[in-house]
């Protein structure tokens, strides 16, 4: 079994582009519901798959102490012992995709957190204009632009950490900036990347999704490709979640809109120049180094 | 808690020998276990021992293993790493040791964890990862990964009258008459500080968990010391889409798999060639008592309705009397 990682920073399409997994995998002509997607293990950070290998209960480890046996485990889950199900070698696909919003980083004894070549095979990287990517963070975070644009610009960010009187049920994930995390998994050199654009895949969805499951070396038809696209298109995506709500969203958005647009560059109606600013002045040479060209003037730049 | 003195057991003279019961099992110590019940002594015969010793990096001739564990034969290594390492033999014989700069007040809670669990099922004992209350004289389990509000659910029973039986791990045990029995062994919650405030349990907070998390012992309401017949399990879920919240049975294949799944660890019930154990209580159990799923919006602000419908479901099962 080949382990993929779907790397994104949030709110980059790696949903989406699960949902087209999903459509490729069926054969049948009715969309994959969105319900359905793995619910176990979908997430590098998930803690039951932690618990079950380990046999602990990461509930009583400290987060430095779970990142530290995370590369020991990352490399026990790609060998594919889940052991859990009974008919899980027949029904598994030839590559086995799994999201991850972790940076690439390395643990306090430097060893990769993702376990490098023994964790995957190798990673596809999804970015998006992260001017696009504050809104919909303001909007999944249900908080202000100016604080998703601050939780971008932070080099120290991360999700489900920082508070230690509960439980969260995903590990923390560190996020360094919108920058740090693109580039801590472009500099590494520990496994094969593959990166796709969001504003690619709206393009041309057919060709970018091809293109990344070459990479994979999932091998499936062009038919079934457009066919996949065609299932997973995003007004279908809105239209479940507006009949069923979707398990994935945020609890205060259960009802709500988890997918919200998905458009490319709405942030021109969105953003205040100001915040355009701000995320320009801070990822500029990421931006540029993606393609993503800035609009602010030099000028502006600095008074922002 | 009670400490025995010299009965041939500890590294010196000096050394308190604790007798605990566990799951039912009378188990000495020369470690105090915070949050459990101790024996008096000479009123049991220990069924296992917990005592420091050498215990190795790895095991020879290992037929399994994982990233914190190996199996040869009756050996069990537990690996935590910067805590300690355990080795159980024979369902028997619990040796610690502590890794180099490690803190001792933690090893505690992983013995009465983990540690206890592959006790158990080195045993061929069915153990599921629940806490229990008493209701009617009947044990009822919730059960579900961590997180999934096992301990608050039975917190928040506890303080409206129902004994807790067990926090976190539950042994069960079948008769000759295939009457299925839970045994409580008086330990504590471990609650986190999210949790102790939303229920207000201040008052009843014991010590930390360990010194690094808001988590703590929490002294329950009540407690029981004899074993009861079990009365129904709930398996929790979270209400999101598309679970709908509600109480819910499921069929007899579910059943067995809600029951293998909350078993606490499955790797274990595989690795140690309990399937078919599982499969056969899980189907004793459906008949003698019950398995259920229980859908919840997890947010304590719910919790009064939640126990509403759990207390509108025990009279419709039996196990309270109807309201008047």
């Amino acid at each position: 079994m080949r382990t993929i990682w779907l790397a994104s920073y949030p709110k980059s399409g790696n949903t989406w582009f699960r949902m087209l997994l999903a459509n490729l995998a069926s054969d049948s002509d009715t969309p994959a519901d969105i319900n359905e997607l793995p619910r176990r293990g979908h997430i590098a950070s998930s803690r039951e798959p932690f618990d079950h290998v380990t046999l602990l209960d990461s509930g009583l480890l400290t987060d430095d102490e779970i990142d530290s046996l995370r590369p020991l485990v990352h490399a026990e889950l790609a060998q594919g012992n889940l052991d859990d199900e009974d008919n899980i070698d027949t029904e598994a696909p030839p590559v086995h995709f799994i999201k991850t919003h972790d940076a690439y980083t390395r643990t306090v004894t430097g060893e990769p957190l993702l376990a490098g070549r023994l964790g995957a095979d190798g990673a596809i990287l999804i970015v998006r204009d992260p001017r696009d990517v504050a809104s919909s963070w303001a909007n999944h975070q249900s908080c202000s632009l100016d604080d998703a644009i601050t939780f971008m610009n932070s080099n120290n960010a991360e999700m489900s950490g920082g508070r230690r009187d509960r439980i969260f049920n995903q590990f923390r994930q560190i996020l360094p900036g919108w920058s740090g995390y693109i580039e801590s998994w472009l500099e590494q050199r520990d496994i094969p990347i593959h990166l796709v654009r969001y504003e690619d895949m709206k393009a041309d969805t057919a060709m970018s999704l091809a293109r990344a499951l070459a990479f994979a070396r999932y091998d499936v038809s062009l038919d079934a490709i457009k066919r996949a696209v065609r299932l997973a298109d995003f007004t279908e995506l809105q239209r479940q979640e507006r009949a069923k709500g979707f398990r994935e969203a945020p609890r205060a958005q259960r009802d709500g809109n988890f997918f919200r647009r998905g458009e490319a560059g709405a942030w021109r109606e969105e953003l205040t120049p100001e915040q355009v600013a701000r995320i320009e002045n801070e990822h500029a040479p990421m931006m540029r180094r993606l393609g993503y060209v800035p609009v602010t003037s030099g000028k502006r730049a600095i008074s922002g | 808690m009670h400490a025995l003195r010299n009965i041939g057991f500890g590294p010196g003279p000096e050394s308190k020998v604790h007798l605990y019961c566990v799951s039912g099992l009378a188990v000495a110590s020369d470690l105090a276990l915070p949050g459990l019940n101790g024996l008096e002594a000479g009123k049991a015969t220990p069924d296992a021992f917990v005592r420091a010793g050498t215990v190795p990096e790895a095991l020879d001739g290992a037929s399994a293993s994982g990233p914190t564990w190996q199996l040869a034969g009756k050996d069990f290594l537990l690996r935590i790493p910067g805590i300690a390492r355990f080795l159980l033999h024979d369902g028997r014989e619990i040796t610690y040791e502590a890794e180099a700069g490690s803190d001792a007040a933690d090893i505690p809670v992983f013995i009465l964890g983990t540690v206890f669990g592959i006790l158990l099922h080195q045993r061929k004992q069915i153990v599921l990862h629940a806490s229990a209350v008493q209701v009617g004289g009947r044990a009822i389990l919730f059960c579900g990964p961590s997180g999934a509000g096992k301990s608050s659910l039975a917190a928040a029973l506890s303080q409206r009258g129902y004994p807790l039986l067990t926090d976190d791990i539950c042994a069960i045990s079948i008769d000759a008459q295939g009457v299925p029995t839970v045994h409580p062994d008086g330990r504590q919650l471990k609650l986190w500080t999210q949790a102790i405030n939303r229920l207000d349990l201040g008052a009843s907070r014991g010590a930390r968990v360990r010194r690094q998390l808001e988590k703590f012992y929490v002294e329950p309401e009540g407690t029981r010391d004899e074993a009861v017949p079990l009365g129904a399990i709930y398996a929790l879920f979270d209400a999101r889409p598309p679970l709908e919240p509600g109480i819910e049975q499921p069929n007899a294949v579910e059943a067995a798999l809600l029951l293998r799944r909350n078993a606490y660890r499955p790797m274990l019930v595989h690795r140690l060639g309990q399937r078919a154990g599982y499969f056969h209580a899980a189907t004793t159990i459906a008949n003698a008592a019950g398995i259920y799923s229980l859908t919840r919006r997890l947010d304590f602000a719910d919790m009064p309705n939640v126990i509403g419908w759990l207390e509108q479901h025990w009279r419709g099962i039996g196990l309270m009397e109807k309201a008047a």
